[in-house]
């Protein structure tokens, strides 16, 4: 710990405000309220503050933050926005540190972000003690009142001197600049240590559970009835989320100007707000704000936990004091549902992981653009329905794409935006097949590509199917509707003559809502005629005038009428949200075991690499989870086949 | 070819069509990728087909629902351009009395025999656009914001659909840092009033009065509570939706009966 007066310390602030090769942000007053703002002058500074109204996430993640730019008549130039210069941030409280640290974890595993991990290893951070608490803060229940690292200087500002403690190099260089720097004395660090404890001992507010007791009270309380009592107050604003330093979640949007520049735009998104889960279909996943309202609890204790292993609180009391109606706020919230709970019991094995946030590696050569796209040309189109055209894409960089049946991709037009696909064609082809319904903007401009155009294309993303686990086998592919695309992709390898001997009886379902719109109609006669194949095709209605040679009626009724060997028989379901629990039923019904079904289920997945938070199903990512699952992993989870 | 489009008032204050009159440093720009055929406020031409027919003002005489309809027989895309075609306007506020009140109210001079019968005069009620024919896309707001016209614009030409946000003025708000307004002991309509403008009422203290309308799912009872609770009196709280959002008052009246 070293010391320096306040009068060097300005001097100091005076020296790096004024030097033109950085930006120096810091805490200002804003109103009677203190925001993170750049620094004009050393006076402007405020480490008394109790709080801002955003946290300093918005320097690492900006509320609008421009990923991709392109002219749109050369959509493939594509330029990413340049590095700025660095930034030092001063005044950052510890539970904001934490914070920053929880963001680090979100950000730099799995998918590196490189536009987070540039903007982070550019940026000094300053951190500061708390020395006005606000009335809604509760780090001290949180246990994030004090900090070891995740900052470079960190100040505790004693009145006519400043102690300093040094948490890495660029810091070190930093104070190495100020002019008298001696070390602390004994008393100046008991005096630090005295203030520290003092505002982690007020900034409890009386929280009547441990941060690592989320995770079990909100497992046993998920259908506590404070959900629906708290909601109903609930404006659907969306301020909770957008205030909060651990909620990530964000939305990507295409943008066009008048000289036809095109940027894509990331930008705060909450789980709170209404359109969060919606699909280009128009359906919206939670639809009630009691569902929302939850999830955001729930994702901060207990699904984080699962994930990433720490719960997504920091006490900073953020949108405790700007919920208008006052239902955000997690003391009020959390103590509610334990006194709600009469069998509440902390049970050991369920609770956040407790990783270290201090040892966080990071492999920084992996970091990548996340949201970038990669050149592919439209070699084939073929119009399978008045609603459905077939794509076939080559990627232009002359590879393959390399999937597994059942994973999908992003196809991307910049100026308009992008849409998950699946692949529906086996691995081993150079090029893949997309069967694209014309539903939204993305697809309705595809529709009007012809071969030879160009499309972008990130992936494939997810998880597919397990071909390993299913050698051996009899399967069972019941594909309703749009369902068939997806399982195409494991069918046709399946039946592939270089693999059909490692798999036993087939069995294809394939039903759709009228003849009109049946899909791969001469694939599934062809498939028909290959040894050991079962095909059972039906209609839910044939109007007047159009041609069907099947059964007519729901495809549930056409599974009992397979002939299928229940106990050595991997069933595979793919469909809209409505077949999957009739189907799963009459599986179970038939005495299929629960493993040996698989799933395969549609979300918002809007980034593919589990960031953006769109295609949540309670704790999993269907984008990195699924879309595929094994029903026996997912069949607990209320919000996979609401 | 360029897209033809013209711009038409009714009711209003014509204060939208100067928003876009006034697009001064992207007019050119705008001129590059529409031609625009029909404008009162600016030129004197006139045109058979659009393209986009803009229409400001709420619908208010018989003359002027023929006049409107003539409109949207000659145009492909019909779009409602602010509140008053949006809504209905501030002047919907006028429909809680009788016509005979609010010529007596506006025109107390004026004798009977001159305005009986004068299809000027005929004012049965305020409507907005869509309650007398097929609105295609709406840009809310009194006034529109520029930006947002042009971005609509924009999304047209390339074929998008208007990128009108469907989410409450409080997340703008918040985006831009603002002290809200409640803990100051302000009111604000914000949280169920559909965002686009940018919070600019809010932004430089003002209270918003959702004159671009509510969201699609409002969770308007939890907003009147929050009102009641911050202290408004039931007036205070009935003026400030009626203030520019009168049509969703008189469809709760509709709905109630």
């Amino acid at each position: 710990m070293k010391v320096i007066s306040k009068q060097d310390f300005d001097a100091l602030l005076k020296d790096l405000i004024q030097d033109n090769s950085i930006d120096v942000h810091g805490v200002k007053a804003k109103g009677d309220k203190f925001v993170f703002g750049e620094l004009e002058s050393s006076k402007e500074l405020r480490l008394d503050y109790d709080t801002t109204i955003l946290p300093p996430k918005k320097y690492f993640m900006p509320q609008y933050d421009t990923l991709l730019n392109c002219s749109l008549s050369t959509p493939f130039e594509i330029k990413e926005e340049k590095s700025q210069k660095p930034l030092v941030i001063i005044g950052v409280h510890p539970y904001d540190l934490v914070a920053i640290k929880q963001m680090d974890v979100y950000y730099c595993s799995d998918d590196i972000s490189k536009s987070y991990l540039d903007r982070r290893k550019n940026t000094i951070i300053i951190g500061s003690d708390v020395l006005s608490i606000h009335e809604k803060a509760f780090f001290g229940s949180m246990k994030t009142g004090q900090v070891e690292n995740g900052f470079d200087l960190f100040l505790t500002d004693l009145g006519d001197k400043v102690v300093i403690e040094i948490g890495s190099k660029k810091g070190e260089e930093l104070l190495s600049k100020a002019a008298m720097v001696r070390e602390a004395s004994e008393v100046e660090k008991q005096k630090v240590h005295a203030l520290r404890m003092a505002a982690q001992g007020k900034a409890k507010r009386g929280m009547k559970i441990e941060p690592n007791q989320w995770y079990s009270l909100l497992d046993q309380n998920y259908n506590s009835g404070v959900w629906k009592s708290q909601s109903d107050k609930c404006l659907s604003c969306g301020t909770c989320t957008l205030v909060c330093p651990t909620c990530f979640c964000y939305d990507v949007i295409d943008e066009i100007d008048l000289k036809g520049n095109s940027k894509r735009v990331r930008t705060w998104d909450g789980c709170l707000l209404r359109q969060f889960t919606e699909v280009a279909g128009g359906e919206i996943f939670r639809e009630d704000i009691k569902d929302r309202y939850r999830h955001r609890f729930f994702r901060k204790g207990k699904y984080m936990p699962d994930r990433l292993g720490f719960t997504a609180c920091v006490g900073c009391g953020r949108c405790s004091s700007q919920c208008i109606p006052d239902i955000a706020d997690p003391v009020k919230v959390m103590n509610l549902v334990f006194d709600n709970s009469d069998t509440f019991v902390q049970d050991e094995n369920k609770q956040a992981k407790s990783i270290s946030l201090d040892s966080i590696e990071i492999n920084e050569e992996d970091a990548v653009s996340l949201h970038h796209p990669f050149p592919a040309t439209i070699t084939k189109v073929e119009k399978l329905t008045e609603r459905e055209k077939l794509f076939e894409i080559e990627l232009d960089s002359g590879e393959k794409l390399g999937h597994d049946p059942g994973q999908f991709v992003e196809v991307s037009i910049m100026g308009v935006g992008e849409a998950p696909i699946s692949i529906s064609s086996p691995p081993k082809r150079k090029r893949f097949d997309l069967v694209i319904r014309k539903v939204g903007e993305v697809t309705n401009k595809i529709h009007e590509m012809k071969k030879g155009d160009k499309i972008g294309i990130r992936g494939p993303f997810g998880n597919g199917f397990d071909v390993e686990q299913f050698k051996g086998r009899d399967l069972l592919f019941i594909a309703a509707g749009l369902g068939l695309p997806p399982l195409r992709s494991l069918i046709a390898h399946v039946l592939d003559e270089d693999n059909r001997k490692d798999f036993g009886k087939v069995t294809i379902i394939c039903g759709c809502r009228e003849p009109c719109e049946v899909l791969f109609d001469n694939e599934i006669k062809d498939w028909q005629k290959i040894p050991n194949v079962e095909v059972l095709r039906t209609v839910d209605r044939c109007p007047d005038g159009e041609c069907w040679g099947g059964d007519i009626g729901l495809i549930t009724k056409l599974i009992p009428k397979a002939n299928f060997n229940q106990k050595n028989t991997y069933c595979m379901i793919v469909g809209p949200p409505v077949v999957y629990p009739f189907c799963i039923q009459i599986l179970l019904d038939l005495g299929v075991p629960e493993n040996r079904i698989i799933v395969s289920l549609e979300r918002r997945m809007k980034c593919g690499v589990g960031k953006c938070g769109h295609c949540q199903i309670n704790n999993l990512y269907v984008c990195k989870d699924g879309p595929v699952f094994n029903y026996h992993d997912i069949k607990d989870l209320p919000e996979a086949f609401e | 070819m360029k897209p033809k489009i013209a711009f038409f008032d009714f009711a209003s204050c014509e204060g939208c069509q100067l928003q876009i009159a006034n697009l001064e440093d992207t007019i050119i720009d705008v001129a590059d990728v529409v031609e625009v055929v029909e404008f009162r406020e600016i030129m004197t031409e006139q045109a058979q087909q659009y393209d986009i027919a803009f229409i400001e003002g709420s619908i208010t005489r018989p003359i002027d629902e023929k006049r409107l309809k003539a409109i949207r027989k000659k145009s492909k895309i019909l779009i409602a351009l602010g509140t008053c075609a949006h809504l209905g306007g501030v002047q919907r506020l006028s429909n809680q009395w009788s016509a005979k009140e609010n010529i007596k109210e506006v025109y107390p001079c004026a004798k009977t025999k001159d305005i009986s019968k004068n299809e000027f005069f005929e004012n049965p009620k305020h409507k907005a656009v869509d309650e007398v024919v097929k609105v295609d896309y709406v840009i809310p707001g009194c006034p529109i914001d520029r930006t947002e016209f042009v971005n609509v614009l924009v999304a047209l030409v390339h074929g998008k659909n208007p990128p009108i946000p469907d989410y409450p003025v409080c997340v703008e708000c918040k985006k831009k840092e603002n002290v809200c307004l409640f803990t100051i002991g302000k009111f604000c309509m914000g949280p169920i009033a559909r965002a686009g403008c940018g919070a600019i009422c809010p932004s430089h203290g003002n209270e918003c009065e959702a004159c671009r309308g509510y969201i699609s799912h409002p969770h308007e009872r939890a907003q009147l509570d929050v009102l009641k609770e911050y202290g408004l009196t039931t007036k205070e709280i009935m003026n400030r939706k009626t203030m520019f959002t009168y049509r969703y008052v008189e469809t709760e009246k509709e709905e109630s009966k």
